[in-house]
């Protein structure tokens, strides 16, 4: 077949990706290039006229340290969340392909996080710490119970990363569940009649067959971590002290509440541009791995 | 036989630990759910003052529901949350599970550059792009406030995801050998597509429709850039009079929150089957 | 593999179903979506409310204004901050006729987006309406006034003598009150709210905003000449917030103290004052708060008048849209709205009965106010406001917040307090004025 000419090609590209791409460029890759360009104004998100005012947003964003503590934190928060979603979610999925009685049931309820939405979450969660938790710790008279942790700077560090395990280890375990159905049960069981203990058929069949998985959901909660925004909204608002406010929140607020929107697009961009390193530095890993086993 | 016995016996044994785990790790998970439930039956004196009694000094009420229901105007809200997130969810499967068809498939570099570029994207914080997105739509070309917009933009920002997940799914359980005697029996690479590939990818399908669907369900961002009307608003942005700068009312979006949780809860159980069944297996032996 | 075939046809179906669904509800869209609508006679203006708690107000007169003018009312409202918000809207094309603003607002977006407003019979008969150069571009919606709530219940069954609050005009007398809340068995007889709105948007803007000459010491501050730590008025404020601090409920872990439960405690008489503002209420009635509840200056030792004096003026402003999204018959049936909230009397009723807001303009009488704007009503007709300061920056309550939070959480002193008021405003760009 001429399955090297352009034609044939071109025509393949368009009957399967034709209108992706399309869609694709309208809704992302277009409006992010007009973004690009207003990060060389000095636009205040209302008016109609927007200055060209060449790199001194970029200036700006170095100099503003408020953002590079907002990122720093991020860095902190997403490496500890990640860990900690990856390992919940495996566990989870571990337990819930063993044919345990009710694993279904299980399967669905470790799930139900997920389906609220990010704001809702944060004010639901609010109210467990601030309230539950506290009316339930002076009721026991247990201390580190009794006040609410969202008070103290590492306490609102602590309550942003319970939350987000608590969200995202229910999806990611949906993952790694279809991770585990994906391995062939006659290798596992070929490794069985060969001798291999049930930790050795673990890590040495089934982990490394699930590599794809491990790639999606670590560069999933890399990617989601980073860009935390809803949750840090409605759980601490930055509070206290500002000791919360993650980058995304910060370049928001830069953009929308401080009106400084080139300098706040331009912030964004770094945040992209940090979290696109680390996101894809990590899938190479993943596929590098993938391509070992 | 007695070795048998000593196997069984273990795996019993460790199927009560795991029950036990699970049902503790259950409670941690549904611990919230159980607030809510708790408190949305109750006044909002009493949910400030006694969060935990299962009955406060008012009373029982449900009250917190039809009130949350004539706020959001929920019949309406709803079936435009139910037409935008079945019609977007169903166009992402569709147009990603193609597209990571032919980037798989083949190494050209239009494939590479688009996959590139979809797995870049999904680090753009959102917040980038929404003024630029409603300045081109809703300015240039003034097609904001229709529900077709939305579900079009939906589709766009969830296909790089989507994409994504059944790269590595086809990467993985798609056996290339599967294809090529489907070739060799005569069928187009577009016969090959609907009749092979996107079969085996259910768990896959299954996957993605349940986390697109329910980030449709929930987004409101969005939503609420795209629809400045009334008449076409989701449940997330009707919900959205419940929080205000100087008074959040705690029962009424415990109510919406319950209200709008159970259609897809519901989409969860059912497509649940899909994602359990391991067909890859089957399909290689076969 | 028929059953999963199955499941894809019932899935395509469902999908051209919501298609023509889809397409079939969005041609009507279109025609609303059109701003200008002159030919079918009907004026169509829609309205953005940014206070949430009276927006199902809102919505029930809008239904009953376009039963009885013919004008359809669409009443919208954002959790989104209201400049966000404006700016999502403005960059859509798609304005409101009719927007509902904070004076900061109307500074920056008045220029270009709103219509002057000065020929309209209402400015006569308010102080509170705001101009930007001469021409006058928000209507003001409602009185706002700051000072301290009390429960007047809570303590006269401690004292057992009427609570007349002018006695405890001076922080001494406040104090000395205090401590006999203390000795009649109320532990801890105030609340504090920690949210940064309240600390450095409220509470701290009255150091500013008691100043003799407020402009002066503004300027001052961003040029480095004026200075905090020894100024008089943020020393009286201080001194004041310090006995707050003393008698807070939540002394030991101010930062965790929930709003809604120091709202409670208030309305209930557990404690018996908090700072706030007459906004309070739509908080405080949904408990069951006692009967005699109002609003106090701030008791000060510094004999300067102004704990004589409640701080507020007018608050959330209309503008209407100026844009070529707006047609004129949509501008004048927004003006013709303005005026009916002014001068008819389902206007009025809305305003000061259903919203409970204090009236903007000299003839709305307002009798059933709630006891926070009762006393609100009460200062300002005596002239006793001490007005807003509207420009400032729009960081300051979330960086000035922060540092408040921290003196509040014992994490730093009066000193170092002052010395990061005096480096924010030293490092931001002045906001015109």
């Amino acid at each position: 077949m001429k399955k090297n000419t352009l034609s044939y090609k071109c025509q393949q590209y368009a009957m399967f990706a034709g209108i992706s791409t399309a869609a694709f460029v309208a809704v992302v890759i277009l409006p992010f290039v007009y973004g690009l360009y207003l990060t060389f104004t000095s636009w205040d998100g209302v008016s109609k006229d927007k200055p060209f005012v060449g790199l001194s947003n970029y200036t700006a964003t170095f100099s503003d340290a408020a953002f590079w503590q907002a990122l720093g934190r991020t860095v902190i928060y997403s490496a500890i969340s990640v860990i900690l979603v990856n390992v919940v979610a495996f566990a989870l999925a571990y337990l819930v392909t063993r044919g345990v009685k009710g694993q279904n049931f299980f399967r669905a309820g470790f799930f139900i996080p997920n389906l609220i939405g990010g704001i809702v979450l944060g004010y639901v969660w609010k109210f467990v710490f601030n309230r539950a938790f506290v009316a339930l710790g002076t009721s026991l008279s247990v201390g580190f119970l009794s006040t609410s942790w969202l008070a103290t700077t590492g306490g609102a560090m602590l309550c942003l990363i319970i939350v987000s395990v608590w969200q995202y280890a229910g999806y990611m375990m949906l993952i790694y569940v279809a991770g585990f159905m994906s391995v062939p049960k006659d290798l596992i069981e070929a490794a069985q009649i060969d001798g291999c203990t049930p930790n050795q058929t673990m890590f040495h069949v089934t982990v490394p067959l699930m590599t794809s998985s491990f790639v999606q959901c670590l560069f999933l909660t890399i990617t989601r971590c980073f860009m935390v925004y809803d949750v840090n909204l409605s759980l601490t608002k930055g509070e206290p002290f500002n000791t919360s406010v993650m980058a995304a929140m910060h370049v928001y607020n830069q953009a929308f509440t401080y009106k400084k929107y080139g300098v706040g697009q331009a912030e964004a961009l770094i945040l992209f541009l940090v979290c696109a390193i680390v996101g894809v530095t990590q899938v190479y890993i993943g596929k590098k791995a993938e391509v070992a086993a | 036989m007695t070795d048998n016995k000593t196997a069984a016996r273990n795996k019993r044994i460790s199927h009560i630990v795991m029950f036990v785990i699970l049902i503790v790790m259950f409670f941690a998970f549904i611990f919230p759910f159980l607030m809510v439930i708790i408190n949305v039956f109750k006044t909002k004196a009493d949910i400030t003052s006694d969060p935990l009694s299962l009955l406060g000094a008012h009373g029982f009420t449900l009250q917190n529901f039809p009130e949350a229901m004539k706020k959001m105007n929920f019949w309406r809200s709803f079936g435009n949350s139910a037409v935008i997130t079945i019609t977007s969810t169903i166009l992402t499967i569709i147009f990603s599970a193609m597209t990571a068809f032919v980037i798989v498939r083949n190494k050209w570099k239009a494939c590479t550059l688009l996959f590139s570029l979809m797995v870049a994207s999904m680090v753009i914080p959102f917040q980038v792009l929404m003024i630029p997105l409603v300045s081109l739509y809703g300015g240039t070309l003034g097609i904001l406030n229709h529900r077709a917009t939305l579900i079009f933009m939906h589709t766009g920002f969830s296909l790089a995801m989507a994409t994504f997940m059944f790269h590595g799914a086809i990467h993985t359980n798609v056996p290339v050998d599967l294809e090529e005697a489907a070739d060799i029996d005569g069928c187009s690479r577009w016969q090959t597509y609907w009749l092979i590939v996107f079969p085996l990818l259910k768990p896959t399908i299954a996957t993605v429709a349940i986390i697109d669907a329910m980030a449709f369900w929930n987004d409101y961002l969005l939503p609420s850039l795209v629809l400045g009307r009334k008449e076409l608003y989701t449940i997330p942005i009707a919900t959205q009079v419940f929080y205000g700068t100087y008074s959040t009312d705690i029962g009424l979006i415990m109510a919406a929150l319950l209200l709008a949780i159970l259609p897809i809860l519901l989409l969860y159980v059912f497509l649940q089957r899909y994602i359990v069944e391991g067909v890859t297996a089957g399909a290689v032996k076969s | 593999m028929k059953k999963f075939s199955a499941l894809m046809l019932a899935l395509l179906m469902a999908l051209s179903l919501a298609a023509c669904g889809g397409g079939g509800d969005t041609a009507p869209d279109t025609n609303d979506g059109g701003a200008a609508e002159s030919g079918g006679g009907k004026v169509n203006i829609t309205i953005f409310n940014s206070k949430s708690e009276i927006q199902s107000q809102f919505e029930e007169m809008a239904a009953e204004y376009s039963a009885a003018t013919g004008v359809g009312v669409e009443v919208y409202f954002s959790s989104d901050t209201v400049a966000a918000h404006m700016a999502t809207r403005y960059a859509s094309n798609d304005p409101y006729t009719l927007a509902m603003v904070d004076a900061k607002d109307i500074y920056s977006l008045g220029p270009e987006h709103a219509i002057d407003l000065s020929g309209e019979d209402w400015v006569a008969n308010t102080n509170y309406a705001v101009s930007v150069g001469d021409q006058v571009m928000g209507f003001p919606v409602c009185v706002e006034a700051r000072g301290v709530m009390y429960n007047a219940d809570a303590i006269e069954a401690i004292t057992g003598t009427p609570f007349v609050p002018s006695d405890y005009a001076t922080l001494d007398a406040f104090r000395g009150l205090l401590e006999t809340l203390v000795a009649g068995g109320m532990e801890s007889p105030v609340g504090i709210m920690k949210e940064d709105w309240s600390l450095a948007g409220h509470f701290l803007a009255e150091v500013y905003e008691e100043q003799d000459d407020v402009f002066g010491y503004v300027d001052g501050l961003y040029a480095g000449t004026s200075t905090v730590a020894d100024n008089e008025k943020f020393n009286a404020l201080m001194d004041y917030f310090d006995v707050m601090k003393q008698y807070n409920y939540a002394a030991s872990s101010p930062i965790a103290a929930e709003r809604e439960v120091s709202e409670q405690y208030l309305a209930e008489g557990k404690i018996a004052f908090m700072f706030g503002g007459n906004w309070d209420w739509s908080m405080i009635n949904a408990y069951d708060y006692s009967e005699h509840l109002g609003m106090m200056p701030v008791p000060q030792n510094l004999d300067d008048g102004a704990n004589q004096k409640l701080v507020g003026g007018g608050s959330k402003f209309f503008f209407i849209d100026s844009s070529e999204y707006t047609s004129d018959e949509q501008r004048q049936a927004a003006k013709d709205f303005l005026n009916w909230l002014v001068f008819n009397a389902d206007g009025n009723k809305f305003l000061t009965e259903d919203c409970a807001l204090v009236p903007a303009f000299s003839n709305i009488a307002a009798e059933n106010l709630d006891p926070l704007g009762a006393s609100v009503k009460e200062y300002a007709d005596a002239g006793n406001l001490i007005d807003n300061y509207n420009y400032l920056p729009d960081d300051h309550y979330s960086m000035m917040g922060a540092e408040l939070q921290k003196y509040l959480a014992g994490q730093q002193d009066r000193a170092a307090l002052a010395a990061a008021i005096e480096q924010y405003w030293a490092s931001t760009t002045p906001v015109e004025r």
